[in-house]
């Protein structure tokens, strides 16, 4: 026991030195969001030459032709739509106090989607679209979604489905100190190992983009966040990007951490971060 | 029975029942230890997936009385968190080195 007490005054000692490095050197070592987000997206580009840069909106079938195909086939009969037409259904439904959904965001419903995720000082968090959705209801004296229902899904899908051609554009504020460390927060996840295989988000999602996994090839993290939530054919169903977190943490075999956990916020919002000026194109449609 | 026999019969059982309660409360240190050790690597954020459901099956198989099969569990479930807080040690700074540039 005393062993691991001592590592785990190590792991605080490792996260002060860190603090105290980032303080302390060279901005190229400790790069800020918009350095890493022209790296990042520098990376996909030099990976995949011949792929135009909105296209990686498209994730997978934008790198994988025979996935492609199938999936503009798919595209003609979207199996999203029930969930469009549902959403909206429930966005126009008044509480119980007459006030709206729309009552509580100061954006054209167009623009809500690609408001999100954002960083809010008042709450001292980054806020998702999901997360925004029940402060709403909380708001209003209703009762919250959970974030897997089938009632989130649809709002989300709406809202991505009215924001179609805007473009994604996270801020992290200079003036709020909290928002670039909720981005660091993000990024150390998204690069972390974990997990009994010791694989990070980047291992597939970068490293090993375009490479087989099983009989698929795995999609570049730059427009991962373009076209939440999706419809799996897998699966049956909508999910939305923190279920996929979720399903991504579990194969690694990981204990996953719970929908809209912090953890998922500030992953979204790094991840979200480097796919800034790609195309919103949700609700899609995924293997 | 033979008394011999029956000697080492009632020796036997007696030397069962004193040393059970002993075995028990070892493999109880041994569950708590694990138990802390898998807090450790929940706290850190790197509890690894099967940890916790190993030292379910552990308590159930001491509920079932099979201590053998209980200790097997409790050391697999050791070994894991342990490993888990090792990963969170190097993870701590290693994650940077894999950070595009």
């Amino acid at each position: 026991m005393l062993v691991l007490e001592r590592r785990h005054r190590s792991i605080r000692a490792g996260a002060f030195v860190a603090l105290l490095a980032a303080a302390i050197l060279p901005h190229a070592v400790f790069a800020g969001p918009e350095e890493d987000r022209l790296d990042f997206v520098g990376y996909f580009q030099s990976r995949f030459p011949n792929v135009p840069f909105d296209e990686f909106a498209n994730g997978i079938y934008a790198i994988d032709e025979d996935a492609r195909t199938q999936w503009l086939e798919i595209e003609e009969f979207p199996p999203y739509e029930f969930a469009i037409e549902r959403g909206e259904a429930l966005w126009q439904t008044p509480f119980s106090n007459s006030s709206t959904y729309a009552d509580c965001y100061d954006w054209p419903l167009g623009e809500i989607r690609a408001a999100y995720p954002k960083f809010d000082a008042a709450r001292g968090e980054v806020v998702t679209l999901d997360l925004s959705i029940n402060h709403c209801l909380v708001a209003n004296g209703e009762t919250p979604l959970a974030y897997n229902s089938s009632e989130m899904i649809d709002l989300t899908a709406y809202l991505a489905w009215v924001a179609r051609g805007q473009k994604i554009d996270v801020r992290v504020p200079d003036d709020e100190p909290g928002s670039l460390a909720a981005y660091e927060e993000g990024k150390r996840f998204y690069y972390s190992k974990r997990g009994q295989l010791n694989l990070a988000c980047a291992d597939c999602h970068v490293t090993s983009v375009g490479m087989y996994v099983r009989a698929d090839h795995l999609s570049a993290s730059l427009g991962h966040p373009t076209h939440f939530p999706v419809y799996r054919s897998k699966l049956g169903r909508m999910i939305s990007m923190h279920e996929r977190f979720y399903g991504c943490v579990r194969d690694v075999r990981a204990r996953p951490f719970d929908l809209q956990s912090l953890e998922y916020r500030n992953l979204e919002y790094f991840l979200a971060y480097m796919s800034n000026g790609l195309t919103i194109n949700g609700p899609g449609a995924r293997k | 029975m033979a008394p011999a026999r029956a000697s080492k019969f009632i020796i036997t059982i007696a030397i069962v029942l004193l040393a059970a309660p002993g075995v028990a409360a070892d493999i109880n240190i041994r569950l708590a230890e694990a138990q802390g050790l898998l807090q450790q690597a929940a706290d850190a954020g790197y509890e690894w997936l099967e940890t916790a459901a190993l030292l379910e099956q552990a308590r159930a198989e001491m509920e079932n009385g099979d201590l053998d099969n209980a200790l097997a569990l409790i050391e697999k479930a050791q070994f894991q968190a342990e490993a888990a807080l090792i990963q969170a040690e190097r993870e701590a700074e290693a994650w940077r080195s894999r950070v595009l540039q």
